[in-house]
This record gives C-alpha cells, sequence and structure tokens, in this order.
C-alpha cells in the first residue's frame, strides 16, 4: 500500500506524451567538428599513457639494433667466405710450414669450374702456433676455427694431415671441409702429372664446365620475415589502446556514464576505432624505419633486397598495406575487446586470437605459397603474402587487388559487430559468472538446450573428437596399417558413437534439457504434422536421398574448378585403394559405419540438439545456415587430417538436411534421407563396375552425363515439393 | 517532469528469478528532491538505469519531459543528468578536457560548454582542479568533478545514485549544498541513497522502497501520519521486519 497523495502529479509542461515529436536535438548548432574532437580525446587519453609510448617509441627503437646484432653474430658465424680467413691452429713451425707450402702451391687450388661456382674467391686459412703446442685444446676453447697436426710418414712416406673440426660449428666444420678437398686437389693433381710423364697416352677422364639459368626460386630469407614481424609489431600497437579504449571504459567506470549520454555508439566506437588506427599505424610506422635504417647501417640490406640502396619506393608500398592491415586489425581487436568487462577478460580473448593468428601469417613463411585461389582472400595471411612479394620485388595485380578488398571488407565487418557491441551490457552483471556455472546444473528443467550450452557442445566436440579417433587405435596397441579394414570401421563407429552421440547427450543432461524436445524426438501430432502429412515427409526424404548425391557431386567438382580444395591424383589413386579395399569388408558393417551410425548420431547432434538450441534464438533461415556450416566443418575435421574438399558438399548436404528438419519440425525425416543419401553412395562405390552398362563410368573429376543430373534433380525435386505440400498447414497455422 | 508507471523488472540469478522492481511508480516535478530510499537491493540503481535506458523494463515505462525511454532514447537521455558512486574518470585526461568531452557527447556548443564549466567549477569549488590530471584526484575532488560533468548540458531532471558513498563530512557537506542549488535551479532530482539519516534532511519527498516494491511515499509528515513512526529508520525496521506495510 503506497501513499499516492503527490502534490503536483500531473507535469507541468507535459504536452501530450505519446505523440510528441522529437526535439530539433540532432541538429543542435555549432557540432562541426564534433566527431573529429570526440577522436581527439581517444587519441589524447592513448598518446598521454606511459605504457603506450613504451610499445610505441622504445620497443621498435631498442629491438631492431639488438637483433640485428644478432643476426650479424648469426651470420658472422656461418658464413662460409668468411671474412679474413679461417684459423688454423698449428703445434709446430715445421707443421706449419709444410701445410702452408702445400696450400700455396697453385697445384691445390680448386678447378676454375669450382671456383667460379663459389664467386671465383678463394678461401683464406691464417696459420698460428698454439700455446702449449696443444692445437686441439685450443680448438676446445674456440680460439682457432680447425686444429691441424702433421706426421712425417716412415722413409720418405707421404705426411699425414689430422685435421680436427669442432663439431656443430658452421665455421669450422667448412673450414676443414675446404682443407681436406686442398689437399684432394693437389694429391690428384700431382697424380695427373705423374701420369702424363709416365704414358704419353695419358687422356683425362672428363673436362668440367659450369653454367646457370632461371631465376632463384627461394626468396631471401628477409623478405618472408619482415612482414611477417611488421605485422606482428602492429598488432603490438594496436593491442593496448584497443583494450583501454574499450574494455577499460568498464574497468574505469567510465562506461555507464558514457552510455547514458546520447551519443551514438557508433560514433563513440569511430572515435576510438580512429585512435587505435592511429596509434597502431604510429608503431608501423616507427618499427617500419627503423627496421630499414637498421638493415641500411648495418649493411644486412643487401641480403632483402640484393642491393645497398634504401628502397623508398618498396617501403611506402609496405606502409599502404600496414595502413590497410592496422584498419583490419583495429577493427577486429575492438570487436573483440568491446565485448570484455574488464582488462583481464580482454586479454583472455586476445591471446589466443593472436596466438590464431600467427598461424597463418607463419603459412606465407613456406616457399611456394602464392597470393592466389583462397590465400588471396583469406584474412591476415593474404596481406603477409603480398608484402613478402612487394619485398621481393614482384607481385600480380589480381591478386593484390583481392588481398586489399577483402581486407577492407573484413575492417569493415568487424567496425560493424564491435559497434553492435559496445556497451552492451554497459551493466549487466554477467561478468561474475565463473567457468563452473557452465556446468551447474540448473534447478529447473528445461526444454531447449541454450546457446551457452550449444557453445560448451561444440568446445567438447573437437578435442573429444580428436582424442576419442586417434586415442582409441593407440589404446589397442595395433599399428595402423596392421589393423584389419573391418576392425578400423567398428573404431570409427565406436569414434562417432562416443562423440557425437555421447558428447551432446552429456550436454543435455548437465542442462537438465528434455530429450524430446532437445533432439527434437517427435513424430507426426508432436511436430503439428498429421500422420498422413508425416509419411509424406518420410517419402519425400527418401527421394530427396536418392537424388542429392548428384548435387553433392556437382558441388564438389565446381568447388575443385574453383580450386577450393581439388584432390591431387595422389589422393585419387589413394581413394580408389580404399574403395578396393572396402570390398573385403562385409556390406553390411560398411552400411552400419556410414550409412546408419552417421545418419542417426549426426542427425540428433546437428539438426537435434544444434536445431533446438539456436532456433531460440536465431530465425528459421539463419538456424538452417548455421548448423549447415558447422555439419560442413566437422566433416573437414576427420581425426587426424584435414580434408578441406568435404566442405562444400557437406554444406549443401546440411542445408538440405536442415531445410528438412525446418519443415518437418522432426529430426526423423533427415535422418531417413541421410541414410539413403550415405548408403547410396556407398552402394555405387562398392558395385559401380555395373555402371559402365549405363555407359558411364564414375569419376571424382567429371561433371555427370546430362540425362543423370536431369534425373536426379527430378527426383530431388519431386521429394522437396513432396515435403513442402505435406508441411504446408504447420505453417499455415503458424502464421 | 518525471514519470514512472508499473516499472516491473525480473533478473534471473541462479536460475532463480529475483524481482528487482516490482509494480514501481512514482513523479518528480521540477524544483523537487525525491529521495528513493532503500537497503542495499532494494532495486534503486535498477530503477534509475532504467530510466536511463540503460536496462529495458519488463513492462511499465518512464517519461521525461514527456518523453518516453523506449521510444525516444536520444531525448531522454539528453534531458537526464547522471551521477553515481561508482563512477570513474578518465585518468589521462585533464578534469577541463573531460567536462568538454561529455559537453560534445551531449551536443552542447564547445564555447559555451566551456562557460559551462568554469561557472560550475566555482559552484562546486573545483576551479583549481580544472587543468590537474583526472587519475591525480582525490576521491572527493573525484566526486565533485562527477557531479559538475552531469550538470554540463544543464539537464531538467538529475539522477543521483548514492551520492555520498566513500566521502567525508565535509564531501558530505559538499553534496548537500550541490542539490540544494540543483533545487534552487527548479531541476527534479532524485535521489538515491540508503543513508536515510542524510536523506531525512535533504528530500522534499520520500519513497520507501523494499525488494523492489515501493511501500510508502509522502512528504516527512505524510510518511510519520502513516507510519506513526518519526523516523525513517524505524518505518525501515517495521518494514523489513513485517510490520506496519
Amino acid at each position: 500500500m503506497s501513499l499516492n497523495e503527490t502534490p503536483n502529479p500531473v507535469e507541468p509542461n507535459s504536452v501530450e506524451p505519446d505523440t510528441r515529436q522529437p526535439s530539433d536535438f540532432q541538429k543542435r548548432p555549432h557540432l562541426k567538428g564534433r566527431l573529429l574532437r570526440l577522436c581527439q580525446k581517444e587519441l589524447r587519453e592513448t598518446i598521454r599513457d606511459r605504457r603506450t609510448v613504451f610499445t610505441l617509441l622504445l620497443m621498435p627503437l631498442l629491438l631492431y639494433p639488438l637483433l640485428s646484432m644478432a643476426l650479424n653474430r648469426f651470420l658472422l658465424t656461418s658464413d662460409i667466405n668468411q671474412n679474413g680467413g679461417y684459423l688454423v691452429g698449428l703445434a709446430s713451425e715445421e707443421e706449419g710450414e709444410l701445410l702452408g707450402s702445400y696450400l700455396n702451391d697453385p697445384r691445390s687450388h680448386p678447378p676454375d669450374s669450382i671456383l667460379e661456382a663459389n664467386n671465383g674467391e678463394l678461401a683464406e686459412f691464417k696459420l698460428g702456433l698454439t700455446p702449449d703446442a696443444d692445437a686441439v685444446e685450443a680448438l676446445r676453447k674456440n680460439e682457432i676455427d680447425v686444429a691441424v697436426s702433421v706426421e712425417q710418414g716412415e722413409q720418405e712416406g707421404p705426411p699425414t694431415f689430422t685435421i680436427t673440426a669442432f663439431k656443430g660449428d658452421a665455421a669450422s666444420e667448412t673450414a676443414r671441409r675446404i682443407l681436406v678437398e686442398r689437399l684432394q686437389w693437389l694429391e690428384s693433381s700431382v697424380a695427373q702429372q705423374v701420369a702424363k710423364e709416365a704414358t704419353s697416352d695419358y687422356q683425362s677422364v672428363a673436362k668440367v664446365r659450369v653454367a646457370e639459368i632461371g631465376a632463384a626460386d627461394q626468396l631471401p630469407l628477409l623478405a618472408t620475415i619482415v612482414p611477417l614481424v611488421l605485422v606482428l609489431m602492429t598488432i603490438t600497437g594496436a593491442v593496448y589502446p584497443a583494450i583501454d579504449l574499450t574494455a577499460g571504459e568498464r574497468e574505469r567506470g567510465t562506461m555507464e556514464a558514457l552510455m547514458a549520454s546520447p551519443a551514438s555508439r557508433f560514433d563513440l566506437l569511430f572515435a576510438k576505432y580512429v585512435a587505435v588506427v592511429i596509434v597502431a599505424l604510429l608503431t608501423a610506422m616507427i618499427n617500419l624505419f627503423a627496421m630499414f635504417t637498421t638493415l641500411w647501417a648495418s649493411g644486412l640490406l643487401k641480403l632483402l633486397t640484393g642491393n645497398d640502396v634504401f628502397p623508398w619506393l618498396s617501403v611506402l608500398q609496405i606502409l599502404g598495406l600496414l595502413i590497410l592491415f592496422s584498419g583490419f586489425f583495429s577493427a577486429l581487436l575492438l570487436s573483440l575487446t568491446s565485448f570484455a568487462k574488464s582488462f583481464k577478460e580482454a586479454q583472455a580473448y586476445l591471446i589466443p586470437v593472436m596466438l590464431l593468428a600467427l598461424a597463418p601469417a607463419m603459412l606465407s613463411l613456406l616457399p611456394g605459397v602464392k597470393l592466389s585461389g583462397p590465400l588471396a582472400i583469406a584474412p591476415l595471411i593474404s596481406i603477409v603474402i603480398l608484402a613478402r612479394d612487394i619485398l621481393a620485388g614482384h607481385f600480380e595485380a589480381a591478386g593484390a587487388l583481392a588481398a586489399i578488398l577483402s581486407t577492407i571488407a573484413y575492417a569493415a565487418a568487424a567496425l560493424a559487430v564491435a559497434s553492435r557491441l559496445f556497451g552492451n551490457d554497459a551493466v549487466m552483471r554477467t561478468s561474475d559468472q565463473s567457468i563452473a556455472s557452465f556446468f551447474h546444473r540448473p534447478k529447473k528443467p528445461s526444454l531447449v538446450p541454450s546457446v551457452e550450452s550449444s557453445a560448451l557442445m561444440l568446445a567438447l566436440l573437437v578435442p573429444f573428437y580428436f582424442l576419442v579417433s586417434n586415442g582409441l587405435i593407440r589404446l589397442v596397441e595395433i599399428p595402423r596399417d596392421q589393423l584389419s579394414l573391418s576392425m578400423l570401421f567398428a573404431f570409427n563407429l565406436l569414434a562417432l558413437v562416443l562423440t557425437f552421440g555421447l558428447v551432446p547427450f552429456f550436454v543435455a543432461t548437465i542442462g537438465r534439457n528434455r530429450y524430446s524436445s532437445t533432439f527434437r524426438l517427435t513424430c507426426s501430432a508432436a511436430s503439428g504434422l498429421s500422420t498422413m502429412a508425416f509419411v509424406g515427409c518420410l517419402v519425400g526424404s527418401v527421394l530427396i536421398g536418392l537424388g542429392a548425391w548428384a548435387l553433392a557431386h556437382e558441388s564438389f567438382v565446381i568447388g575443385e574448378s574453383l580450386g577450393i580444395g581439388g584432390l591431387s591424383e595422389e589422393r585419387i589413386r589413394q581413394t580408389l585403394e580404399a574403395i578396393e579395399a572396402q570390398k573385403e569388408v562385409p556390406f553390411w558393417l560398411v552400411l552400419l559405419t556410414f550409412a546408419v551410425a552417421p545418419a542417426i548420431i549426426e542427425e540428433l547432434c546437428f539438426r537435434g540438439f544444434l536445431f533446438s538450441s539456436l532456433s531460440a534464438v536465431l530465425t528459421p533461415a539463419r538456424v538452417v545456415l548455421l548448423t549447415a556450416v558447422l555439419f560442413g566443418m566437422f566433416h573437414v575435421l576427420t581425426g587426424n587430417a584435414l580434408l578441406i574438399e568435404r566442405f562444400l558438399p557437406t554444406t549443401l548436404l546440411g542445408l538440405i538436411l536442415g531445410w528438412i528438419a525446418y519443415r518437418s519440425g522432426s529430426v526423423f525425416p533427415g535422418m531417413v534421407m541421410h541414410f539413403v543419401h550415405n548408403a547410396l553412395l556407398k552402394s555405387v562405390a562398392r558395385y559401380h563396375e555395373s555402371f559402365h552398362l549405363f555407359g558411364s563410368e564414375l569419376n571424382d573429376q567429371a561433371h555427370l552425363p546430362a540425362i543423370w543430373l536431369v534425373g536426379t534433380t527430378a527426383i530431388t525435386c519431386a521429394g522437396a515439393i513432396l515435403i513442402g505440400f505435406s508441411t504446408r498447414r504447420r505453417f499455415r497455422s503458424n502464421q | 517532469m518525471l514519470q514512472v508507471e508499473s516499472l516491473m523488472k525480473t533478473f534471473s540469478v541462479e536460475g532463480e528469478d529475483v524481482h528487482a522492481v516490482n509494480e514501481l511508480s512514482f513523479h518528480v516535478t521540477g524544483g523537487e528532491v525525491y529521495g528513493l530510499l532503500g537497503p542495499n537491493g532494494a532495486g534503486k540503481t535498477t530503477t534509475l538505469r532504467i530510466i536511463l535506458g540503460l536496462l529495458e523494463p519488463d513492462s511499465g515505462h518512464t517519461k521525461v519531459d514527456g518523453y518516453r525511454t523506449a521510444e525516444h532514447p536520444i531525448e531522454v537521455k539528453s534531458r537526464l543528468g547522471f551521477v553515481s558512486a561508482s563512477d570513474g574518470v578518465y585518468p589521462w585526461l585533464s578534469v577541463r578536457e573531460m567536462l568538454l568531452y561529455f559537453a560534445d557527447l551531449y551536443r552542447v556548443d564547445p564555447d559555451l560548454a566551456s562557460d559551462r564549466a568554469e561557472e560550475l567549477s566555482r559552484v562546486m569549488d573545483i576551479e583549481k582542479l580544472l587543468d590537474r590530471r583526472a587519475g591525480t584526484l582525490s576521491t572527493g575532488q573525484r566526486q565533485r568533478v562527477t557531479l559538475v560533468r552531469g550538470l554540463i548540458h544543464d539537464p531538467p531532471v538529475m539522477l543521483l545514485d548514492e551520492p555520498t558513498r566513500g566521502l567525508d563530512v565535509v564531501g558530505v557537506q559538499t553534496i548537500f549544498q550541490y542539490i540544494d542549488h540543483l533545487r534552487q535551479m527548479g531541476k527534479a532530482v532524485v535521489v538515491c541513497t540508503h543513508r536515510l539519516d542524510e536523506a531525512e534532511r535533504l528530500c522534499d519527498r520520500f519513497g520507501l522502497l523494499l525488494e523492489g516494491k515501493l511501500h510508502h511515499e509522502g512528504t516527512m509528515s505524510q510518511l510519520q501520519t502513516a507510519t506513526s513512526r518519526e523516523h525513517l529508520v524505524d518505518m525501515f525496521v517495521d518494514m523489513m521486519t513485517g510490520g506496519a506495510v
């Protein structure tokens, strides 16, 4: 009961409230440069922070001189044409004189063909006496490169040279090799001379000339490392301001005041974005110039570009790429840090992302990786490869354009995501949810799993699948190649049940989700269909299952022609061998492993658990799309290898299965279609010789004959129409 | 000036539903200081956040100057000044830069904002701090800066969430002067606090909130008549022990 005796409950200036139009708030005058001032504030806040200054200025200024010193040291110790010659230690002057006379003998010099291949330079040796007459000890102390001792032969016999090198020391081993070779040249020259004198018909066995064609296939070492280092340094520059300007707002307690203001989130985030990009760019520029100046000053530039001139053009081109990259990565960072509620949380999100970013960046270090196909539009990788190509002095315009445009698109997308996330839950208390709350059993049962449950399920599936599919075989202690195919199939079956079967079941049990609604185990009445309509769905699914393999096959062939995970000759041969081998396995086991079990287990997981969980928060189209993509992705993972070529056909199949699941409201029709489809593929593989009768040979690379395509498409369409027709009431009554 | 009508908000805490705000209604007019009082967790802050549009109510609505928060969030936000004890500052900006930044967020003309910052700083005695780095301020100084920040766009309605938390006697006195200043300026003020003794001296009208529900509302004399109790503290003790409700 409340005392509602307010003195003046009616507002004095209250106009008819709900018909009131917005005032001219957004058109207030003198707002020129407002966005600029907002950016200024963010930039000020970051630049004044000492920690920013540290990563921005001190790191690059100290890092590169130190790195170049380390690199120089490495190059010095491993250089074969060592400046100043190799130090050879000897115990006595006599030994030194003998070795010196041998080395100075022009007959000990390598033939011109070999000298030429070595830039025409003859290796130099400095001979010196070692203290205490112990050359080996001096070598051990790293005072000399190689130790030589000479024993005079008995009675006019040749002297014996013992040449000792330090194991693992490149310079020492090279010095020994060259010394051995020089003595060999002398030996063979003398032998030749003697032979010529002894017999008049001496003829040399062969004369050698050397020549070279083509360009060096391998890129200079630095051309591959420099872009990677620059990318990493740019990331380093962007990380701190990105966290500070987003998650930092919450941590400082300024977020609530910010969200309480009428400024639009996009304005706020855009100002932050500009600040992060500028700091990242400044870091990148300082790094770029520090790096090139160091390289130029230390004379290492030659290794990078082939000459000693400061490469202004390349530096500017790379700077352009870094602008692009900072734009992209800053947006990506902001989208992650906007989500975080504290510095700690933001760092927890960023570290895995940075490590993940490192993996593709390393890929670009591999020789032979080119800026084409999917790599040209792969985020991060494309920029690193392009920077590498620019440094190497040649790049393809088409690939470069694809890389630039795709990166801009990714940046825009990430920024859009960030501005949606920024300030969400400004005041929510979800941050105190512990990891235990994931596994916390709710007190009340619920119909379908939450989205968090789905995320947990997916996160458990990947490692579990890897462990089970590889670990099971290790447990029985039989090497993979000695396992019979039947055993292997049985393991496959078990792995499938233990992962895609058990994990969703486990998560649903913990979450107290009702199994029937979670896995969508609904038959006719429960899904709102009459028995006839449900039977219609099942028959339609059989028809689609009979026809859809052709579509999957075509998408596979198209994917291959687009360069997405094509098959190598080797893989095709392996596949054909596997098909032949499978004929030894009883057909029921093949069907059980590859048709029955996947149809039941995978459908329960993807069109059951995931479908019901996601349906609570997403539109049907998005649910179908997302489950299909996840379905495709999990088929790429096969325990120990990535089968990228499986992505397209499986995702397509997932789309069809998702549509059936959506229309029928049940998991069962999808199971039927999945089974028919897989069983048909396995039957065709087993009995494909019979198909020769139809005048066609099944081939993984070729399109199907037109008549087949028409036939299978017609069957698929008939199935789809039947399902659509059977379920029309369900949707009409829903509307 | 400010209307709150049948507000409902339920949170799920560890799987259980908690009614943070339960059928809450009250009105505040210009020149009036309204004390929204209650123990910790009574739903005071949640109510303010709903008024600000930071949280969505499950049902009911709030209106500022005739604008509904849900429909015209920008109009509402530009008419509200909000100060909370948990508000932070930007440590690397000067006080002046921070005040002008917020003026920009509220789209106040920069010249006008500059003048206002100077004038309000005189009132709140933070003139000497204007060019200090915000990170170096003491708690009391910081609180005063936050109060000035909340007023920089001259809003007709002020929402103060635990404005005296963590302040010493002098600090509390400054807040009292500030609220008095707001009253004289004709602003509608909502003060949320659990310090009942302070509220008694400060507010014109009171809403006594417990578990999201408004148990009593009125001026001090109205409350005294209705509860037969002299002080707010006693009224709350009765409410919490299930006495006269």
